[in-house]
């Protein structure tokens, strides 16, 4: 599990990158991704092009970045979603809280 | 004198010992004595295990005291034993108790020092 | 502070074990001295030194066979060995590490490297013993939890295990663990007869995913209990899940309300993957899918109750999973999957049997037993079918008033959102006499207020509901009359009177409708099987006495009971 994020050149958004398992094996590393970096970004990107699974425990970290994010008023995209993961995402029903693409 | 007993190691002795450093010196000549007679024991009896084991115990404690022809007597008797040949102990035997004397001499010289 | 490393020096030159002891000694270890094997083991059993010095040859036992017996003696604990030796063949260097020697010390001796020795393997005696106590106390830790999850078990079991999952209408596959899991079953007979069923998964494994499903199961039953309708109680438990539980810990679930008498069922999912309902009939197969977010979620203010219902005939089964059944993965880490899972349906026969063969599909696929695989199966039966379940209380019952009336009239803001049935239920049972009837008035008084509400507050066309698909128009249109209803009322009017050494109770319904041709209708529904039907029909069964008003606006029903029976007071009964 690797798990890296990039600030926008303006620092408003900020882009995770998930390779491998996204399970709750990456938990801290998926904090750290937005917990320490030093912008405070108004958007952000959960790129999921590299994540090779993902559970129920990895929505439940979502959910903990859209709590950081400011909840309701939160930003989030989930791009380059597989079929797989896209499945996943739809049967717990989370376009109502991320945009996914 | 020093190829028989190593004053280098006499020196080091000393200082690890201190105020035991005579009773090691002591030590060590009743207990060559021992193992001289238990040598001549093992080849009376023709036991060449007996042999091997004796001079390779007898062969540390030269090297430990810094007696290095004692101890290369030493090996060579061990080298007999373990190969089973016991016809050249004798000699070797003999030469062991010459070198042994010698040392007790230096040794006891280097004794009356204290 | 630590005691002082005590080493143990076996040699059996007096002068080579007098040196090393003193070189040993000046470097401020505690020494023991030994002249030969059996020496050095008796002093190691006597002393439990940390570390051994150990010359190789030796009289009586040599040090070759000490080592593997002090080793033994030391078991799990490390005491490292170094062998002195002027040995110099690889055999004999083999030897000694065959004995369990963890070292060599060549002769003559040098104190520098002797010293560096003694204390590289005391680090290495330390970090073993730091290992050691590691893995013990991971031990304990982990037999602390275990035994902590056995409590928890023991006390949720209690509480899930109060349900009805052992009805004749149910089958289920579930692991004794799936607590555990984050998995979660129940079921409860309504007090109206039918029963509410619920299939949730929590995120994540442990106590973290078990933790919450005891607040769930206690909503879930004493809601149940008490008459709350399925929104009412999804309502609740996502209130309660959102309050209590961290973000991002949630619980997806399936709900399903079934009516054996009004023969639908609703249902909401939640997150878990699709549902099946099952005809008995043609074999149609639909799908029951996942429509909102999971429980725990979302606000109570945004949350969305909307359920799906449909009806169902005698033999129509519902089958619900958790994505433990999809996921069920074989030793080629291939999934099981929703193909495989219909290829099953299709293949089926014999309806009966559906449930096993969904079992033995996953063992064969998974080849051994699931501890992650949570399945049920809920079949409409005939009501009669069913075991019936006494209401608990938990008061005593005594000293319960039994001369009162008492009105409520429900106007249209209220009607919208809110259900004064368990209200209702829990007024009239305070009553104990009534208790034994609990279900029998919760049934009719829901009917009486859906009749006054849906056909005379909103002038919904029962006839609608002849088939499958007007059944679900009407519901649909249900829905939308009531988002907008701005006027209307349902009244209760609740009577209790004793009379003679028993009593009898009232309850008289009036709605703001128009009223309807009481006759016309009775007549149309006395022959009638079709789905509209069966309500009114089984309000005149029920009841001892059930009239309408002439204009058909309101409608009174009356229970009456004899003298009231209590073994208690008269342990030895005459006869």
């Amino acid at each position: 599990m690797a798990i890296t994020s990039q600030p926008s050149a303006d620092g408003q958004e900020l882009t995770i990158f998930i390779q491998g398992r996204f399970d709750f094996g990456a938990h801290q590393e998926f904090r750290d991704a937005y917990e320490r970096v030093n912008v405070t970004p108004k958007r952000y990107v959960v790129d999921l092009q590299g994540a090779t699974y993902l559970d129920s425990s990895a929505l439940g970290m979502l959910l903990l970045l859209r709590d950081h994010a400011g909840g309701e008023r939160a930003q989030i995209r989930l791009i380059h979603c597989s079929p797989d993961v896209r499945k996943i995402l739809s049967i717990s029903n989370f376009e109502q809280l991320f945009h996914i693409a | 004198m020093s190829e028989h007993l190593d004053l280098g190691v006499q020196a080091l002795l000393q200082e690890v010992m201190e105020d035991e450093y005579p009773v090691l010196l002591d030590t060590f000549l009743s207990d060559s004595e021992a193992r001289l007679n238990a040598l001549g024991l093992a080849h009376d009896a023709q036991d060449a295990e007996a042999l091997r084991r004796a001079a390779h115990s007898f062969k540390g404690s030269c090297g430990n005291m810094g007696a290095p022809l004692l101890a290369e007597l030493c090996s060579q008797l061990e080298e007999l034993g373990r190969a089973g040949d016991l016809t050249p102990v004798p000699a070797l035997l003999a030469q062991a108790e010459q070198e042994f004397a010698l040392i007790r001499t230096l040794i006891e010289s280097e004794r009356q020092r204290y | 502070m630590q005691p002082p490393l005590c080493i143990l020096i076996a040699e059996d030159s007096p002068a080579d074990r007098m040196l090393l002891a003193t070189i040993v000694g000046r470097q401020g270890y505690r020494v023991l001295t030994a002249g030969n094997g059996l020496e050095a083991i008796m002093i190691f059993a006597r002393e439990r030194p940390h570390m051994v010095l150990m010359d190789a040859l030796m009289p009586v036992m040599d040090g070759f066979e000490a080592a593997r017996r002090i080793k033994q003696m030391a078991g799990e604990e490390l005491v490292p060995i170094i062998f002195l030796t002027s040995l110099t063949e690889s055999e004999a260097l083999a030897q000694c590490l065959d004995a369990g020697g963890d070292d060599f010390l060549a002769k003559p001796y040098n104190r520098v490297i002797l010293d560096a020795k003694i204390k590289a393997m005391d680090r290495l005696r330390r970090l073993q013993a730091t290992v050691l106590e590691q893995r013990d106390l991971i031990a304990r830790h982990n037999e602390h939890l275990l035994n902590e999850q056995r409590v928890a078990k023991a006390v949720f079991d209690k509480v899930a295990h109060s349900g009805c999952l052992d009805a004749p209408n149910i089958r289920y596959l579930q692991s004794p663990y799936a607590l555990f899991n984050g998995d979660l079953m129940l079921a409860a007979f309504k007090p109206s007869g039918g029963m509410h069923v619920l299939l949730g998964d929590f995120t994540g494994h442990g106590l973290p995913a078990a933790i919450g499903a005891m607040p769930l199961a206690e909503v879930f039953y004493s809601m149940t209990a008490k008459g709350y309708s399925l929104a009412e109680i999804l309502r609740e438990m996502n209130a309660k899940l959102k309050r209590i539980l961290p973000v991002g810990v949630f619980c997806c679930a399936v709900m399903l309300n079934l009516s054996f008498q009004r023969r639908v069922v609703e249902v909401w999912n939640g997150g878990l993957p699709d549902g099946y309902l099952r005809r008995g009939g043609s074999g149609e197969r639909i799908p029951l899918r996942s429509r909102h977010l999971p429980l725990g979620i979302l606000d109570p203010s945004c949350f969305d109750d909307r359920y799906e219902i449909y009806p169902m005939e005698a033999g129509d089964r519902l089958l619900l999973l958790s994505d433990g059944v999809l996921e069920t993965c074989n030793l080629g880490s291939e999934c099981f999957g929703e193909e495989r899972l219909l290829g099953v349906f299709a293949a089926n026969q014999q309806p009966d049997l559906l449930f096993d063969e969904i079992q033995q599909a996953l063992s064969a696929f998974r080849g051994e037993a699931q501890d992650d695989v949570s399945l049920i199966e809920v079949s409409l039966i005939e009501e009669g079918q069913l075991p019936h379940s006494p209401l608990i209380f938990s008061d005593s019952g005594q000293n319960a008033p039994l001369d009162w009336s008492i009105g409520f009239e429900f106007r249209a803001e209220t009607l919208k959102r809110f259900n004064p049935l368990p209200y209702l239920l829990q007024l009239l049972l305070e009553v104990q006499e009534l208790r034994a009837q609990g279900s029998v008035l919760y049934t009719v008084l829901a009917e009486l207020y859906s009749n006054a509400l849906e056909h005379g507050v909103m002038g919904l066309d029962s006839s609608l509901k002849r088939d499958a698909q007007g059944f679900a128009e009407y519901y649909r249109e249900r829905r939308t009359r009531l988002a907008n209803l701005y006027e209307g009322y349902v009244r209760f009017h609740l009577d209790l009177r004793p009379e003679g050494e028993g009593g009898r109770l009232s309850i008289r319904v009036e709605d703001s409708g128009p009223g309807f041709d009481v006759q016309r209708m009775l007549e149309r529904h006395s022959s009638s099987e079709h789905l509209s039907g069966r309500g009114l029909k089984l309000v005149r069964q029920l009841a001892d006495r059930c009239s309408w008003a002439p204009d058909g606006r309101s409608v009174c029903v009356e229970f009456s009971w004899p003298a009231r029976h209590n073994p208690a007071q008269c342990p030895l009964a005459q006869e």
